[in-house]
């Protein structure tokens, strides 16, 4: 075989393994992407309006969610953040996991533990998680915490604050808010109306005092947040990353507190 | 008296085997105190997550580049007399692969999940992307391997019929190549997107850092298994290298520096020209903040300019002292370059307020045990390349490999 034969065979042998290659991965990857659509099929789409007028800092939300989700003392779902002080009153930005449409987490994961539920619930599968600790680098609202350790002992807001709801996560996965979606599910088994009922709604809209939160359907057009969003000056966080949060807060200059 | 018979027996060798022991025995140690505690024991946290592990993981995955590079320069491109410096790029490539999937092990919060992966695809992750090419390279590693195991007289002397068999797989040596290539080139150049996609990272978000990922992995690959080798031949009997050829190499990284330099230097400084919250922070750190002297010294100064000087300038090249001295800063540059990348981007904390986006420094520093625990895979690594210098001549220029008839039939 002369040497020139050689090369030519390789040659040919590098364009059909390449080109093969790239159908088999264009195939799989086409099959992917389709698979890669939100689970489940519901008639729902699922947010929060929160009313920073309204709120003072008071944190029930954050208890009602540590003692429903049962949460480790030094994993916060929903943080209260003083985001600047006005007229030496404080505002404070209340931030639950923003649920975004694009959410970067959910496109970092690489086994996709997670994940979009029809409904625009961004969910955790703990048991897929490996702990990479990728969608937490991801995050633009540091949403998300890693199980540095195994919680074990009492959860210091339960009974005071609610029951817990959900299995406790183990050691080891990173965790965030899910919109309380066991609460969601179990209300419209029940035939209720979350947003309208508060055992159908996340743990944290029914603990406000001051009825800063507001949960509903953005595909129902007479809910309280399509109403809201359709009627009054409503902002997100972050809108410039183009992740289109599912929580949306009205300033203190726009808030119902001063018609009131 | 027995006791004195047997030190007298030990040589430096024995020393430097129980040493490198010691050392993977601390970090066997170390790793079982993670697995039972967790991560807690670590100086991590949820604004830092990826610390010192990470950067050995990304480290040993760019230096063990050298396997691809000089496989394709042999197989592909047809620079048949690189053949034997291959062999031990890929060697180090397989050990390398190695420490980098037991860093990920220690890192990965449920390392008994590691495979998930594997089976969960999300095609939009680029560490998805990552795993897969990293599990699927490392198989071709070990099969690029079999036939260096096969070639080894311990070997062949014990286990001559599987021996035959294992030499055979070279016959495939330009198949492998293109795999290695094809993979190589996705992950290495990935690792560096892995960082680069993230939008709510200024620092990171760019595309360049795919580009910097691989010219850096491609240089500081081959000059570890140029370094590894010189090293080799002074201290082993059992190894020894055809200077000419390593000095080619060694010239080529000069060159190749100039390139890496010019882009890194730009890359970094074009950054400058409007503020941009968390980017501009993100620059002060590297430039005179607390990665300061890694980025001035570590990476630029030390990393670069100076081993590049040396080994462009073909007196100083031919001093073996100072050629091994510029392929340690360069291999030192790589290392430090990881490291910034890593933490500039994590230490700058965004706020997400909507009219104000503000920002602010975190720190970290590895915990004892990390640093431990990093050290035993280093130490491992080393351990298994002395083995492969010693038992499997992996370190050898004069052997008869490559007069093996490589026959690729026209498909």
């Amino acid at each position: 075989m002369t040497e020139k034969k050689q090369t030519v065979g390789r040659r040919e042998f590098l364009k059909l393994a390449l080109g093969g290659g790239a159908a088999v991965a264009s195939l799989k990857i086409a099959k992917n992407a389709s698979a890669s659509k939100p689970v489940g099929s519901s008639p729902h789409k699922w947010a929060m309006v929160i009313d920073q007028g309204k709120c003072i800092g008071c944190e029930y939300c954050t208890n009602a969610c540590r003692a429903h989700n049962d949460i480790a003392p030094d994993i916060s779902w929903n943080r209260v953040i003083v985001s600047s002080e006005v007229n030496g009153e404080k505002i404070y930005v209340a931030r639950p996991c923003m649920q975004c449409e694009h959410a970067p987490c959910v496109d970092v994961c690489p086994v996709k533990a997670s994940y979009y539920r029809s409904d625009g619930i961004v969910m955790m599968d703990y048991d897929r998680c490996i702990g990479c600790r990728y969608c937490e680098v991801a995050c633009p609202y540091n949403a998300r915490a890693f199980n540095w350790e195994k919680y074990t002992g009492d959860n210091p807001m339960v009974p005071e604050w609610g029951e817990p709801e959900v299995e406790r996560r183990p050691r080891g996965v990173v965790e965030k808010c899910s919109f309380c979606y066991q609460r969601v599910d179990r209300g419209l088994a029940l035939g209720l109306t979350p947003g309208l009922d508060p055992e159908a709604t996340p743990a944290c809209v029914g603990a406000c005092p001051v009825g800063g939160r507001v949960f509903g359907d953005l595909n129902d057009p007479e809910s309280q947040v399509s109403q809201i969003l359709k009627t009054r000056v409503t902002h997100r966080l972050r809108e410039d990353l183009g992740t289109g949060p599912r929580v949306y807060y009205i300033c203190p200059e726009n808030s119902d507190s001063l018609e009131a | 008296m027995k006791i004195k018979n047997l030190t007298r027996k030990l040589t430096k060798f024995h020393y430097w085997l129980a040493g490198l022991t010691a050392v993977m025995v601390a970090g066997v140690i170390g790793g079982l105190i993670v697995f039972a505690k967790g991560l807690v024991v670590t100086n991590l946290t949820d604004l830092v997550p990826w610390g010192l592990w990470i950067t050995i993981d990304l480290s040993s995955i760019a230096l063990s580049a050298g396997a691809f590079t000089l496989c394709a320069a042999v197989y592909l491109i047809g620079l048949r007399e690189y053949q034997p410096v291959a062999r031990t790029a890929t060697f180090i490539g397989i050990i390398g692969y190695s420490m980098a999937m037991l860093c990920l092990l220690m890192d990965i919060g449920r390392p008994e999940r590691f495979w998930h992966a594997f089976v969960f695809w999300n095609v939009h992750s680029v560490l998805w992307e990552v795993t897969m090419c990293v599990g699927l390279y490392f198989a071709v590693l070990t099969l690029e391997t079999l036939p260096i195991i096969g070639h080894s007289e311990w070997f062949v002397g014990r286990w001559p019929r599987i021996a035959g068999w294992l030499s055979k797989v070279h016959h495939y040596a330009p198949y492998l190549a293109i795999a290695g290539l094809f993979l190589s080139m996705l992950h290495q150049s990935s690792l560096g997107a892995t960082y680069g996609v993230l939008k709510a990272r200024p620092l990171w978000y760019t595309p360049s850092l795919s580009v910097l990922f691989m010219a850096s992995a491609i240089i500081g690959g081959i000059s570890l298994t140029i370094l590894a080798s010189m090293i080799a031949a002074r201290v082993s009997d059992k190894a020894n290298v055809d200077d000419a050829l390593l000095e080619k190499l060694a010239h080529f990284i000069g060159w190749a520096l100039v390139v890496y330099l010019y882009f890194r230097f730009w890359y970094t400084f074009s950054m400058t020209y409007t503020y941009e919250p968390g980017r501009t922070e993100g620059l002060r750190l590297l430039t005179k903040g607390p990665l300061a002297f890694n980025f001035w010294f570590g990476e630029m100064l030390f990393g670069a300019v100076i081993p590049m000087i040396i080994l462009l300038k073909k007196e100083w090249r031919a001093r073996a002292w100072l050629r091994m001295t510029a392929l340690a800063l360069v291999i030192g540059g790589l290392v430090a370059y990881r490291w910034d990348v890593n933490l500039s981007g994590q230490l700058i904390v965004l706020t997400y307020l909507q009219d104000e986006i503000n920002a602010f420094y975190t720190s970290y520093s590895p915990a004892f045990i990390e640093i431990v625990v990093g050290a035993g895979v280093i130490a491992f690594g080393v351990l298994a390349f002395t083995l492969g210098v010693q038992y499997m001549k992996v370190v050898d220029h004069a052997s008869t490999e490559h007069a093996v008839e490589v026959h690729v039939e026209p498909v």
